[in-house]
Formats: C-alpha cells, structure tokens, sequence
C-alpha cells in the first residue's frame, strides 16, 4: 500500500515536473536524495564531493525528466544516471593511482590471503563505522566495483557495462575488494584492541 | 579438495553462483577440516553482507536541494506560471549558481554584509571598503551595477562576478540607484562600530528574513514554506560557517565558503523578488 501510494505520488510528481512545477522536483528530490547521496558518498569517501555529484545527478536526470516515458522505474533511471555521473567524475579526475584500468590489472596488489595469522575471526565484530572506514580506504578502482556490486546490488555484467571493463574483471576486483576489506578490518580491530 | 581450490572458487562461494554454494558437501567437508578456509569464507560472507546495510543511510545536508532549486530555475526547468516573465536571463555553466547578474538591491545588501564579514574575518581590525560602502547606504542605495545592466551584456557582468570572488573578496559591486519600482524587504546592515567578533557570532538577520518572509507570504503564499526552509538552511550554513572561522580564523577556503554562503543567500531574495513583483 505505501508503494502503491508512493508510485502514485511519484508519477504525478513526474508529469508535474515535467510542466515546470517546483514542488513536484522536490517531491522527486526528497523521495530519492538519500540513495543518490548515499551512493555518490560511497564510490568517492568525500562528502563534499559528494554533495556536487548528488546536485549534478539530479540536476541532469531533471533535464531530461520530458523524455521520461515510464518504461522503466524512475528510481532505476536515477540510480544508473547517478553512477554514470560518478563514473565520469573519477574518470575526469584522472589520476593514475585511480585508473580503473590500472587497478585491474594491479595483481601485485593484491591482498593475499593469509593463514594461519593469530588475529581473531571478523565474526560478529564488524560494525557499520568500521566497514565505511575500511571501503574508504580501499583504491577507488576496487571501491567503485565493491560499491556497485556489494553495496548497490548491481550485477557484474551491469556493472561491467558502466565502467567499461569486463565480466571477469570486475568478478576479480570484486574479489581482491573484498580480500582487501578483510585485512583492513581486522588490522583495525587489532589496533583498536592495543588501544582499548 | 585442496585450500587452492577453495581459493579458485571463493567468488563463486561468497556470491552463492556456485552451485550449493558454501553448502556443497564437498566445499563443506573441506571447511569442516580447515579453520584458515573456514574463517575465510565467513569473513568474506560477512563483509557482503553487511555491505548491504550501508545502502541509502546517509542524507545530504539541506543547502544541497538550496543549490539544485537555484540551477533549475536559472536553467528555466523550474517555472512559475504566473510569475514566468519576470525570470531572469539563463547564464549557462557552473558559474550561474553564483553569477552576481541578477542580485537586486536586496541581495546585494545581504552579499555586502558577507563581505564585511568576510573581509573582518580575514583581517580583524581593518575597517574594510564594503564597510565603508554600506555604512553610507541604506540598502536600498546599494545594488550591483549588474542589476541594471543584465540584458545588455551579461557575460562580462559574469566574469566580473569570478573576479570578485577570487579577489579576495575586498571590493564591492558598483553602486548604482535600484530600478525595481517594489520596495525590497530591508537587509541587516553592518555596524561599523562592531568588532568582528560581534559581527560574525551575530545571528544572520532574523528580522529582515522574518520580513522577507511576510512579503512572501502575502504576495506569494504558496512559496513561503519553500523559501522559509531554504532560508533556514542557508542560515544554518552561515552560523556553522561563521562558529568555524571563529574557531580558525586563517582558513581562507571557509572564508571563500562564507562568502558563497552568502551569495546563495541574496540569490534566495532575488528570486523571491523575481517571484513576487
């Protein structure tokens, strides 16, 4: 019932934003601000740059919001929208220690798994805080899939159509993301323990 | 099966595509054997679990729908059906969030009391020009030489406005008399006589906003609740903004930031003006 009253809201708000109508782009604002921020603070761990990218996500699904036909979710639309804005901006940053392409191919990197290290089991330790600091920490080649995938719920094919890379390398990306996550985590923990 | 082959697999395992996943008996039994696999796979599972939780559970602050609001209506997605005309001209790129072009008299007093306290801020003690300027104008007096002349040549007017806000912020806009035929809601003006402290822990014009707020609401009852919560967030932002330089008085880009502040603010009267005139 809410879903149902929410998509009725959504529409109307579409077709009134779509004459103009200030109310309704706020409506639209306010029913998405949350996951288009969320996401675009995810993929580049700067609030303030994530603010600009939110602003600019918007500011360019609003632009076309005449063309929007209905076909697909407008959520979707938006979400997609806002990834490829986020994409474009760590592309035009272009830095090489965040070359997506880089970071691909960057297997000396990759976090190793270890055996037989003394440190406790993540289990159970993991909290939201600690998680964000450690995907903060992360190369943005390996943040930006791990976000997508793990965070976001996109399907590697999706995902590797969006960044421009294969299946298979994004599978792996993904992999070392998450290999790389444990480490940090448990190094944090460790840390927190000398400290605690 | 061997670690190796564990290992070779683990996306798979992690991701639930291999069939059985982590409950094939064969992955099973070697888990059951192996604590270091074992531990892997429920790290790993417990990461991307909880990975999930951290979808949409931020919200951007206030001043981000501020800003949004501001570039849909200069672009003209935002349109008012009885008010249409009196728009101003779209000024295209990023810098029309903050082009001066279309500051008023209003907008203007309200961007001169940011630079008085920018300005005091950056150097306390030194009686800045926009001090001087305002002090001998009422607001009314004070408005932007390219408030009058947009429709003539509004590119230049927009690059003078980056100059200004790259120059340190130590220059007013010119001062020509206003040609708006409605009286503009009052702007705070500074008090010369107040040391910076007292100029910047002042709370942003409450009165004037309260005012301003009056006019909307009679001319334009529909938009109050939307100009209200936009002016209690850039308020917001100006006192955050404010606390924090008073805490670190050599921070330029907070200075730089004040000023934007600011900026946005007189853009909020301006295009009420827009509105309700």
């Amino acid at each position: 019932m809410t879903d149902l009253k929410r998509r009725i809201t959504e529409t109307e708000a579409i077709e009134r934003a779509k004459q103009g109508d200030e109310a309704a782009f706020e409506t639209l604002y306010q029913l998405h601000k949350r996951r288009v921020y969320s996401l675009c603070l995810r993929m580049v761990s700067n609030p303030s740059q994530a603010e600009d990218l939110a602003q600019e996500a918007f500011l360019q699904l609003f632009r076309k919001i005449a063309t929007f036909r209905g076909e697909s979710a407008f959520s979707t639309w938006l979400h997609r929208m806002t990834v490829n804005v986020v994409l474009m901006q760590l592309r035009k940053k272009a830095l090489p220690s965040v070359s997506l392409e880089e970071t691909l191919e960057s297997d000396d990197e990759a976090p190793r798994k270890e055996f037989g290290a003394d440190d406790a089991k993540l289990r159970g330790s993991v909290d939201r805080l600690q998680l964000q600091r450690a995907i903060d920490r992360l190369p943005p080649g390996y943040r930006t899939i791990f976000v997508l995938h793990d965070v976001e719920g996109f399907e590697h094919n999706e995902i590797a159509e969006m960044v421009g890379c294969s299946i298979g390398n994004s599978k792996s990306q993904l992999h070392k993301a998450r290999l790389k996550l444990r480490d940090y985590l448990k190094f944090m923990r460790a840390e927190k323990a000398k400290t605690g | 099966m061997k670690c190796s082959d564990v290992d070779r697999i683990l996306p798979d395992i992690i991701d639930g595509k291999r069939v059985g996943g982590s409950h094939d008996p064969e992955i099973q039994s070697h888990l059951r054997s192996c604590p270091d696999c074992s531990e892997l796979v429920a790290d790993l599972q417990l990461i991307a679990s909880e990975a999930r939780q951290l979808s949409d559970c931020e919200d951007p602050p206030d001043r981000v729908w501020v800003r949004l609001a501001a570039d849909l209506r200069a672009e003209g997605l935002i349109r008012d059906q009885e008010l249409a005309s009196a728009r101003p001209v779209v000024v295209p790129g990023r810098s029309r969030r903050w082009s001066l072009v279309w500051l008023a008299p209003v907008a203007a007093a309200i961007l001169a009391v940011g630079s008085y306290v920018v300005s005091h801020q950056a150097k306390p003690g030194i009686t800045s020009p926009v001090a001087n300027t305002t002090a001998q104008q009422t607001p009314a007096e004070v408005a932007p030489q390219a408030a009058t002349s947009q429709a003539v040549a509004p590119q230049p007017n927009t690059q003078q406005a980056g100059t200004q806000q790259t120059a340190g912020l130590q220059e007013l806009p010119h001062v020509a008399p206003p040609s708006t035929s409605a009286p503009p809601p009052q702007a705070k003006q500074p008090d010369i006589n107040a040391s910076a402290e007292e100029v910047e822990l002042s709370p942003p014009t409450p009165g004037e906003d309260s005012q301003f707020l009056s006019e909307v609401s009679s001319r334009a009852p529909t938009m109050r609740v939307t100009y209200e919560n936009q002016l209690r967030a850039v308020n917001n932002e100006i006192r955050e903004t404010q606390a924090y330089i008073s805490r670190n008085p050599g921070d330029v880009d907070a200075r730089q930031h004040l000023l934007d502040v600011y900026q946005q603010k007189a853009m909020l009267y301006q295009m009420a003006l827009d509105r309700i005139q």
